[in-house]
C-alpha cells in the first residue's frame, strides 16, 4: 500500500492536464478536488446497485430491525406462527434476562475467552511473521504450515479436537503414557481451558497474516539505517520494526478480539448443544434459548444485548477505517 | 501495463520472496536479519510443531482402523483405507457435500457478479448515500450470525406461511442467507481493489462511446479477474464452513458437510466401539475442497485477506 501510493499520484498528476472526464473539477485543482476525477453525476447506472441492496435490505437491515422488535414481545414456539399479533411486554425479556439467565455469566466467559486467546495469538502471530520474513531454503513449505489451521474450516477443527480430545482420545492416552491424567476436556472446568486452546490453535495464522503485511511495509531503507547504526537485533526489533506493526497489530487485536466473541462453530461442534455451564459462550446461549428452550422473545433480547457488547470494539473498528474511507477519497 | 499495475496489490506476499533472491540477495539477507539465525531456528520449529503434530495424527489415524484408534495407536499397526470407505455410507458424506456445493458454489458465482457490479458503481459514481454505504458493508461483515439467525428464520418461515413458499430446510433458504452474508466482504474486496485500478481505458472508452454496461463488462471485468476470484472465493468459504445457519435451515436431505459431519460425531457418542478413524477421514475429506481452493489460488488469496482486513 505504502509503497504503492507515490507511483498512483504519479500517474493521476500525468494525466491530469488531458483529463477529459466529466463532472465539476476545476482544472489544476487541490488535492480535495481530487477524488472527483473520473466519479462522475452522469448517466449513473445505479440500478446496479439493486440486486446486493434489496439483499442486503432483506436478510440483514429488516431482519436487524425485526430482531429488536422480537425483543420486545412475548414470543415462544406457541405465539411464533403469529408473531405479528403477538403481545408487546417492554422490556421485560431484558429484565429476565438479565436477571434469572446466565446471560451475565456468559457475557463474562465469552469476553474473558476472547481476551485471553487474542493475548496469546498476537504474540505467536507476530513471531511467525518474524521468523518468516527473510527468504531461505524452505521457508515456502514453513509459510504453508502455518497457514494449515486457517485454511482448515472451523468445522473440521473442532471436529478433530473433539475427537481428540474424548476421554478415551489419543491426547490422554499420550498424558497417560507421561504420567498425567489428562481428564475431561469436553466436560466440567477444564473444557473453558480446551476452548482456549483450540482456538488458540485455530486462530493465530490470522495474526500472523496481517502481521506480515505490516512487515512487507517496511522499507529496505530502514533496514540499511538500522544496519549503519549497530542496531542489535532486539533493539532493532523494539525500536524499529516494531512501530510499524503497531496499526496492523492493533487490528489484528480487535478483529481477533470480535473473532473469538462471535465465534459459535467452534463450541457449537466441540462441546455439542446445549454446551456445558464453563463454556456456555454468548451465541452459544442466545442459541439454545432460541433453537432448544424456544424462548424467542428471550433469546433476541440477549441477542441486543450481545450487539451493544459486540459494538464497542466494533465502533473502534469503524471509526479506524472510515479513516482511511476519508483518505482514500481524498487520495481519488 | 496497467494490468501489472492492478495487479500488484494481490501480489505483494509473492513480490517480497522475488525481490529476496535479487542479485545481492546474500548482503540484502545479512541487512534485512530481524533475529539471530538459532532462535529464528527454534520460534519456527516449535510454531511447526504445534501445528503438524495434531496434523499428522489426524492423517495417520484416519488411515488407521476404528479399533486400532481405539486401542490408542498413534502409528497404525496396519494401515488401511477402510475409514475412507465407509464414510460415504456412515456419515452419508456424498450426499452432502453435493449439497455444500451446489449451495456455495452458486453463492459463490452469484455473490461475484452482484460485488462487481456493486463496486463498480460504488467507487466510479458519486450519489446521495454512497459514503454511508461503503461504511455499511464494512460494519455488516462483523454483525454475528448468531444474531441474525432467530429473526431471519422467522421471516424465511413467515414466507412459508403467508405465501406458500417453503424456504426452511430447502437449500433455498440457505442459498439466500449465504449470498447476502457473503456481499458486504465480497463487495469490499472489490472496492479495494477497484479502487486502485486506473482510469485511463475506461475514459478512452467513454470518449469512443462505450456505455457503463460496456465498460464494466468489456474494462472493469477482465482487469479485475483476480479480485473476482478472490471475492467469490471467499463467499464459497463462507457456504461451506457455515455450521450456525445450515443447523436450523436444513433437514436431513438437505444437510451440508459440516452439518453431516457435526451429526455424526455428536451422534456415535456413547457407541460400544469409537469411530474415531472415521471421523478423522470425514473431516479431512471436507477439508479437501477448501484446501485445493488454497493451493490454486493461494496468492491471490493471503493478498484479498489483508486488503479486506487492513482496510
Amino acid at each position: 500500500m505504502t509503497t504503492e501510493t507515490p507511483g498512483r499520484a504519479g500517474r493521476r498528476a500525468l494525466h491530469r492536464p488531458g483529463d477529459g472526464a466529466p463532472g465539476h473539477d476545476e482544472p489544476g485543482g487541490g488535492p480535495k478536488k481530487k477524488h472527483r476525477r473520473g466519479v462522475t453525476e452522469r448517466n449513473r447506472p445505479l440500478w446496479l446497485l439493486t440486486p446486493g441492496g434489496v439483499l442486503m435490505t432483506v436478510v440483514i437491515l429488516i431482519p436487524l430491525a425485526l430482531g429488536i422488535y422480537m425483543s420486545l414481545i412475548d414470543l415462544d414456539q406457541y405465539t411464533l406462527r403469529k408473531w405479528l399479533s403477538t403481545p408487546f411486554i417492554g422490556v421485560a425479556n431484558f429484565v429476565e434476562a438479565l436477571t434469572s439467565t446466565d446471560l451475565l455469566r456468559s457475557i463474562w466467559i465469552s469476553v474473558s475467552f476472547a481476551v485471553i486467546s487474542t493475548i496469546v495469538t498476537v504474540p505467536l502471530g507476530v513471531a511467525a511473521a518474524v521468523v518468516t520474513q527473510n527468504a531461505y531454503r524452505g521457508r515456502a513449505v514453513v509459510r504453508a504450515i502455518f497457514l494449515i489451521p486457517y485454511v482448515l474450516p472451523s468445522f473440521v477443527v473442532a471436529t478433530v479436537w473433539r475427537t481428540m480430545l474424548q476421554p478415551d482420545g489419543i491426547v490422554n492416552n499420550l498424558l497417560g503414557k507421561v504420567g498425567m491424567g489428562g481428564g475431561l476436556w469436553l466436560n466440567g472446568p477444564q473444557s473453558y481451558w480446551t476452548l482456549i486452546l483450540v482456538e488458540i490453535w485455530a486462530a493465530w495464522p490470522f495474526i500472523y497474516l496481517l502481521a506480515l503485511a505490516g512487515l512487507q511495509s517496511v522499507d529496505h531503507e530502514v533496514h540499511e539505517a538500522a544496519a549503519l547504526d549497530g542496531a542489535l537485533w532486539w533493539r532493532k526489533l523494539r525500536y524499529v520494526i516494531f512501530p510499524y506493526l503497531k496499526g496492523p497489530v492493533s487490528l489484528a487485536f480487535l478483529l481477533g478480539t470480535l473473532n473469538h466473541i462471535n465465534n459459535f462453530t467452534l463450541p457449537f461442534v466441540l462441546f455439542g448443544a446445549p454446551a456445558p455451564s464453563d463454556v456456555n459462550v454468548l451465541p452459544m446461549l442466545v442459541y439454545v434459548t432460541s433453537f432448544q428452550s424456544f424462548r424467542f422473545g428471550l433469546s433476541a433480547a440477549m441477542a441486543v444485548v450481545s450487539l451493544i457488547l459486540i459494538s464497542i470494539p466494533l465502533f473502534i473498528y469503524l471509526r479506524a477505517v472510515r479513516l482511511d474511507v476519508h483518505e482514500e477519497g481524498a487520495k481519488k | 501495463m496497467s494490468a501489472t499495475v492492478s495487479t500488484k496489490r494481490t501480489r505483494q506476499p509473492a513480490r517480497s520472496g522475488t525481490a529476496a533472491r535479487h542479485p545481492n540477495a546474500g548482503r540484502a539477507k545479512q541487512v534485512t536479519r530481524l533475529m539471530p539465525t538459532p532462535l529464528l531456528a527454534v520460534i519456527t520449529t516449535l510454531l511447526c510443531i504445534m501445528v503438524l503434530v495434531p496434523i499428522v495424527y489426524i492423517f495417520l489415524a484416519s488411515l488407521n482402523t476404528d479399533a486400532g484408534v481405539a486401542r490408542g495407536e498413534f502409528w497404525p499397526s496396519a494401515f488401511s483405507g477402510e475409514s475412507y470407505v465407509k464414510i460415504w455410507t456412515s456419515v452419508g458424506l456424498g450426499k452432502a457435500i453435493i449439497n455444500s456445493i451446489l449451495v456455495s458454489g452458486s453463492v459463490a458465482i452469484v455473490s461475484a457478479v452482484i460485488a462487481v457490479g456493486t463496486a463498480y458503481v460504488l467507487v466510479r459514481f458519486t450519489f446521495f448515500g454512497r459514503l454511508t454505504m461503503l461504511r455499511g458493508l464494512l460494519g455488516l461483515q462483523s454483525i454475528p450470525g448468531t444474531l441474525m439467525i432467530l429473526p431471519v428464520f422467522v421471516l424465511f418461515s413467515s414466507v412459508g406461511t403467508y405465501l406458500g413458499i417453503s424456504v426452511i430446510g430447502t437449500l433455498w433458504g440457505l442459498f439466500i442467507a449465504y449470498l447476502t452474508f457473503a456481499l458486504p466482504f465480497s463487495t469490499w474486496v472489490m472496492v479495494t481493489y477497484l479502487r486502485g485500478l486506473p482510469r485511463e481505458l475506461e475514459e478512452a472508452a467513454r470518449i469512443d462511446g462505450a456505455s457503463n454496461l460496456g465498460i464494466l463488462f468489456k474494462i472493469i471485468v477482465p482487469l479485475s479477474w483476480p479480485a473476482i476470484v478472490v471475492s467469490g472465493i471467499f463467499a464459497f468459504l463462507l457456504g461451506w464452513n457455515d455450521v450456525l445457519f445450515a443447523s436450523v435451515f436444513t433437514r436431513p436431505e438437505t444437510h451440508t458437510a459440516a452439518i453431516a459431519l457435526q451429526v455424526f460425531s455428536a451422534g456415535q457418542e456413547g457407541g460400544a466401539i469409537p469411530v474415531y478413524s472415521q471421523m478423522m477421514a470425514a473431516a479431512l475429506v471436507c477439508a479437501v475442497p477448501v484446501v485445493l481452493l488454497y493451493l490454486i489460488f493461494q496468492r491471490y488469496l493471503v493478498g484479498g485477506l489483508t486488503a479486506g482486513g487492513v482496510k
